[in-house]
């Protein structure tokens, strides 16, 4: 843009106005200028953090070209909106163009354009200073200077963002990137054909289930791995001419402890073939013109049913066999009950000669149809119903089968309970009279209650009197000192047997028997008690109950707080107390069991005695067991090696190794399928690696083979 | 002759003595036969210079305990039930090459012992099969030419009023993991070692062999 304004010496009204006018519409361009190109650079900061963000959010619609464009454009509009600016008047332009002027300005030419404007005569002087004003401005240049400094900046700033997005253009976006990942990792495979169509083209696979489990056969499409119930008949149909199949059984560490070749049929136009799910994984390897595909069948066994025995809840002895027990069972089944009862073992008799019987009661049957894969099993045992004699054990148990014909068939059994009757004569029977608490129990629950009454009146006290406070509190204080006597009996175990703690004592009365008082507490005596027996003193102390001596300390403790009216600092010298008791009687505490005659044979006399020497035969080491993870950490690493240049190669590696894993390392076995599943998706496997090696070097076994016994999934 | 040892083979090695370990179960009376442990290791002692533990233990079969003990013995005459936990820690001690040897105390085999017993080593290590009296557990130390030695109790009619010419095992890989009886040996052993010098030839060989086995095989 350029305007010509050059000096003229005899310029008329008209012509100076129309020379302002032209000024003043430069400035409005300059400025509408910059502002156009600052909202360029908004439009395209918009697309730039709009691409940054698919680095890190997922790449969705809002990612795309054209929704990023129009956003853009909308925050530029919403700018240009916002920011735009009406054009400058005629004394703006004027005052400007004074402004350029390289000598101070007079603003003759701001005040006749203002008189112009207003329509006002203008004075022939100032009219001469004005054209000599407008004429000395050196007005191109000041323009051509402000503009470059108006637009260089947005100017710059728009063009590196375009360049960033040019960048971006060029670079393909992370899920794009992946695909083509995807597409390098599965390309040309030797033979020359892109190895994600299907070696044999698709195939349909319908999985029928055993009949006596009920459940309905399923199309399952084209899939490469399938799980089905033992038993269940897995067909596989396809087109085109009839390929072979070659069966294997999959055992641990690649052991293949079966093969076979199922038969094809064929018909027009394509084959089918079917195959019998085995409860160990199986892999059917078609091939056919050079290629092969591999289906794995994941075999399922059917579990034998979980039986657990709610009630009755634990082992009884009971004194006379009468009454009535409730029973009660919970039952699950992978797939479906068929029978359940409750199961008696009844053993009479003792020493050498039992008899044994066996009662069913409770028996339940259920239909196949509906399937029951839950139930409750019900009954009650008349204990008189089976006359029972003294000594006699009952044991029971719930027993149920599912519907599974096979002849070797097992039976989920809950736990055993068992019931004794207990004999007249028998010293651990019920028929023990009670005995009454040993004394350090009752002082255990007298403290408990004397620290209740403490906290109590301490929480009471503020709403007391002083006097009726220290009258409590002295209460207290005699219980908590007859409790400590009490406590201090047991404190000392004595030679003679008997037991004792405070009496009198005085320093140098020669009363010397291991223990001292200081200050009304019991402490060990640093003196010369040995344990000898000395005459004139008490028998020697061969045994400290410490906790109890500890407690003994503590009620001292409490008790003068008490007697000083000061509940509140008595608490924690009583709980001391309290925890100390609690201790000495857990510590106190014997479990008796039946324990056998100990016989301990005199070894040197009995080889002493002997007249042969043996000779034993020395142990072999065994071979060292193979190391079963690190086989499948370098398959693994050969199958995503192999990932790079063939993944149908691959696939058919990481399946066969998930079908061996499904038994011992169900976690290996679930992240190969991640692996498995990245691949056919044709993303970025390399996480799903990386997360199955971990997982592998890891090594979280499950205790048992999942697919074992009673557990149902 | 070439010393085929590998380093660090048995005579290398520091010698623990051999502890006869009692298995202690929930359900029943495992300790119906109480001297057999204490006769076992006598007759070790006596026949053998493998060092020994002068006394028996009793191990919960519940507690990884039983793990330290090569050979565990489990009796009773009352139904065997073992718990999940029972179950579990018996498999694994199978399975880390411990033996167990389990004797009917009631030499019945419509007894309930026998019955249970049987069901449960099913379920734990698998089936009990006969064992040949061509095993090498019979000429491990002293040979039994007939294969297991009989019992008196067998012979006077006590019980099922049979004579079991075998014994059962489970073995896997040519190894005893389970060893069953039904003959009976908890009665025949249960007397005080002591008494040993009463008896023309004595009763309790056929325990060293089985604890030779254990510890060799």
């Amino acid at each position: 843009m350029s305007i010509a304004m050059r000096p003229h010496a005899g310029t008329s009204h008209g012509e100076l106005l129309t020379r302002i006018e032209q000024l003043r519409g430069a400035l409005h361009a300059l400025r509408r200028g910059r502002l156009v190109l600052v909202c360029a650079c908004v439009a395209l900061m918009v697309m730039v953090v709009g691409r940054a963000l698919t680095v890190v959010l997922p790449a969705g619609a809002w990612s795309r070209w054209p929704v990023l464009w129009l956003l853009g454009s909308a925050a530029a509009a919403a700018v240009f909106w916002r920011r735009r600016e009406a054009a400058p008047d005629l004394v703006q332009s004027a005052l400007w163009a004074e402004e350029q002027r390289h000598t101070r300005p007079d603003f003759a030419l701001t005040t006749a354009v203002e008189m112009l404007a207003a329509q006002q005569e203008v004075p022939e002087a100032l009219w001469v200073a004005a054209a000599a004003s407008l004429n000395s401005a050196p007005i191109a240049a000041a323009m051509a200077a402000q503009r470059r400094a108006a637009w260089r900046g947005p100017a710059a700033f728009a063009l590196c963002c375009v360049l960033v997005l040019m960048v971006g253009w060029l670079q393909p976006a992370p899920g794009a990137r992946a695909k083509t990942d995807a597409r390098s990792i599965t390309g040309k495979t030797p033979s020359g054909t892109s190895s994600t169509v299907p070696a044999l083209g698709a195939w349909q696979v319908r999985v029928q289930p055993p009949a006596y489990s009920g459940l309905p056969a399923q199309a399952l499409g084209d899939v490469n791995s399938v799980a089905a119930l033992s038993g269940s008949r897995v067909s596989l149909q396809g087109r085109g001419a009839a390929p072979t199949v070659e069966l294997q059984l999959v055992g641990n560490d690649s052991i293949r402890v079966g093969r076979a070749a199922p038969l094809v049929k064929t018909y027009e136009g394509g084959w089918e073939t079917s195959v019998l799910a085995a409860e160990a994984p199986l892999t059917v390897r078609l091939s056919r013109g050079g290629r092969t595909r591999l289906l794995v069948i994941e075999g399922r066994p059917d579990s034998i049913p979980s039986v657990t025995l709610d009630a009755p809840a634990r082992d009884s002895v009971f004194r006379e066999p009468v009454g009535v027990l409730p029973l009660q069972a919970t039952l699950r089944d992978d797939i479906g009950l068929a029978r359940a009862s409750f199961e008696l073992i009844v053993s009479s008799g003792e020493g050498e000669r039992f008899t044994v019987r066996t009662v069913t009661i409770g028996a339940m049957q259920w239909s196949r149809s509906p399937l029951m894969p839950r139930a409750t099993l019900r009954g009650s045992l008349n204990l008189a119903s089976l006359s029972l004699l003294p000594g006699d054990v009952v044991h029971l148990r719930a027993i149920a089968r599912d519907a599974h014909p096979g002849a070797q068939r097992e039976y989920g059994s809950s736990e055993t309970r068992a019931f004794r009757i207990a004999r007249p004569a028998e010293y651990d029977s019920v028929a023990v009279e009670p005995a009454p608490p040993p004394e350090v129990d009752k002082s255990l629950l007298s403290q408990r209650m004397l620290l209740l009454l403490t906290e109590k009146l301490d929480k009471a006290q503020k709403r007391m009197a002083r006097p009726e406070v220290l009258r409590e509190s002295l209460k207290l204080a005699r219980d908590q000192a007859r409790l400590r006597l009490a406590v201090g009996d047991v404190v000392f175990q004595r030679l003679s047997g008997e037991s004792s703690a405070e009496h009198a004592h005085a320093a140098g009365d020669g009363h010397d028997h291991g223990v001292d008082l200081q200050g009304g507490k019991l402490s060990m005596s640093t003196s010369s008690t040995t344990g000898m027996l000395e005459e004139g003193n008490d028998s020697p102390v061969i045994a400290i109950n410490q906790p109890l001596l500890e407690a003994y300390n503590a009620m001292w403790d409490a008790g003068r707080a008490l007697e000083q009216g000061d509940p509140h600092g008595a608490i924690p010298p009583m709980k001391r107390a309290l925890e100390a008791i609690e201790r000495s009687r857990a510590a106190s505490r014997l479990y008796l069991r039946g324990k056998p005659p100990q016989v301990i044979v005199d070894i040197a006399k009995v080889r002493l005695a002997g007249k042969d020497t043996g000779q034993v035969t020395r142990r072999t080491v065994r071979e060292p067991l193979p190391s079963r993870l690190a086989a499948r950490d370098a398959r693994l690493v050969q199958a995503a090696q192999l990932a790079t240049r063939d993944v149908s190669a691959a696939r058919d590696s990481l399946a066969l190794l998930r079908a061996e894993a499904l038994a011992d390392a169900p976690a290996f076995a679930s992240a190969l399928a991640r692996v498995l599943d990245a691949l056919t998706a044709g993303g970025d496997v390399t996480a799903a690696f990386v997360e199955a090696r971990r997982v592998l070097g890891n090594v979280v076994r499950t205790p048992g083979s999942v697919w074992s016994r009673g557990v149902v999934p | 002759m070439r010393d085929t040892r590998p380093a660090g083979s048995l005579s290398n090695a520091p010698t623990a003595p051999f502890v006869f370990a009692t298995a202690q179960y929930d359900s029943g009376d495992w300790d119906s036969a109480p001297l057999v442990p204490a006769n076992i290791i006598d007759s070790v002692a006596r026949y053998t210079s493998l060092p020994v533990r002068p006394q028996g233990v009793t191990v919960p079969l519940s507690s990884e305990a039983v793990f330290g003990y090569p050979l565990l013995y489990l009796t009773g005459h009352l139904p065997v039930r073992f718990s999940t936990r029972e179950t579990d820690v018996l498999r694994r001690y199978l399975d880390r090459g411990g033996l167990l040897f389990v004797d009917d105390h009631n030499h019945d085999v419509d007894g309930a012992f026998n019955k249970t017993a049987r069901e449960e080593i099913k379920r734990v290590a698998g089936p009990l099969v006969p064992l040949p009296n061509t095993h090498e557990l019979y000429r491990c130390f002293f040979v039994f030419e007939n294969g297991p030695p009989t019992t008196s109790h067998e012979m006077n009619g006590w019980g099922d009023n049979l004579v079991h010419e075998q014994l059962d095992a489970v073995v896997k890989n040519g190894r005893i993991r389970v060893l069953y009886s039904n003959k009976d040996y908890s009665s025949e052993w249960s007397f005080h070692p002591d008494n040993k010098r009463f008896l023309s030839v004595d009763n309790t060989r056929f325990g060293v062999n089985l604890v030779v086995y254990a510890l060799t095989r």
